[in-house]
């Protein structure tokens, strides 16, 4: 996957990256960006599910509303890959819009946006950014790391964590 | 050999299911929640989701933006 890639200062969002940051309160890290773009699907799961993340203060999310039809490529990779209404929205804006960057936490939605050629990460890779973007010390992401299992609803293997909180550690001596 | 196993749903999701089933899609609820599980462990695979991870963190190590 790319790394060189400019981000912009568009993207969209989908559910999981909202509620995981705010439950490892760190939704602020949203507030580089110039606009977040919120799909409406999107924006009803995360007002059912977490609600505060909406009113956040600094975050600049705004609703948008997804246009149909489908775009055709959307259509045969949501029934492939069983894609909710949100996830198809979110890939829906990013593909009509052109924006740097789609954020979501879920596999099958990565799937689908890298076959859209779409630029896609998550909840842990804007984790680390933070440190590389001066947002947030070096242990002060350690310290976020370690908290994912017991603080957030965001599911990882804990060796995979631990080799990640390794990597951090180490490529930021 | 199959296993019956106790879930809770949220009460929408299995009146969808429900639903879908009623109009002919699928056999049963049992049929359709096996094929749903099927394809979120397809789709969600160990490995894929594994790179993936492993691909936020290049990125957001030595990412360029």
């Amino acid at each position: 996957m790319a790394t060189t890639d400019p981000v912009g200062q568009f993207v969209v969002c989908d559910a999981g990256p909202l509620i995981h940051l705010d439950e490892l309160r760190c939704l602020d890290l949203l507030a580089e960006f110039e606009t977040v773009l919120v799909p409406s699907a999107v924006w009803i799961e995360v007002a059912r599910h977490r609600p505060a993340v909406l009113v956040s203060p600094g975050v600049p999310l705004r609703r948008v509303t997804v246009s149909l039809p489908w775009t055709p490529a959307l259509e045969v990779l949501s029934q492939a890959l069983s894609l909710h209404l949100g996830e198809m929205e979110a890939l829906q804006v990013a593909c009509e819009q052109q924006v740097g960057l789609l954020l979501t936490d879920d596999t099958a939605a990565r799937l689908a946006a890298r076959n859209l050629g779409l630029l896609v990460h998550g909840t842990l890779g804007l984790l680390i950014r933070a440190v590389r973007r001066g947002q947030r010390s070096r242990d002060q992401v350690l310290s976020v790391l370690r908290s994912v299992p017991d603080q957030s609803t965001l599911h990882i293997k804990s060796d995979l964590l631990d080799e990640i909180i390794r990597q951090v550690t180490e490529s930021t001596r | 050999m199959k296993t019956a196993i106790q879930a809770e749903l949220p009460p929408e999701l299995l009146s969808q299911a429900q639903a879908y089933v009623n109009e002919g899609w699928m056999p049963n609820l049992n049929d359709l929640l096996t094929e749903a599980l099927r394809r979120y462990l397809e789709s969600h695979a160990s490995e894929l989701t594994a790179t993936f991870i492993r691909d936020d963190v290049a990125w957001g190590l030595h990412g360029h933006d």
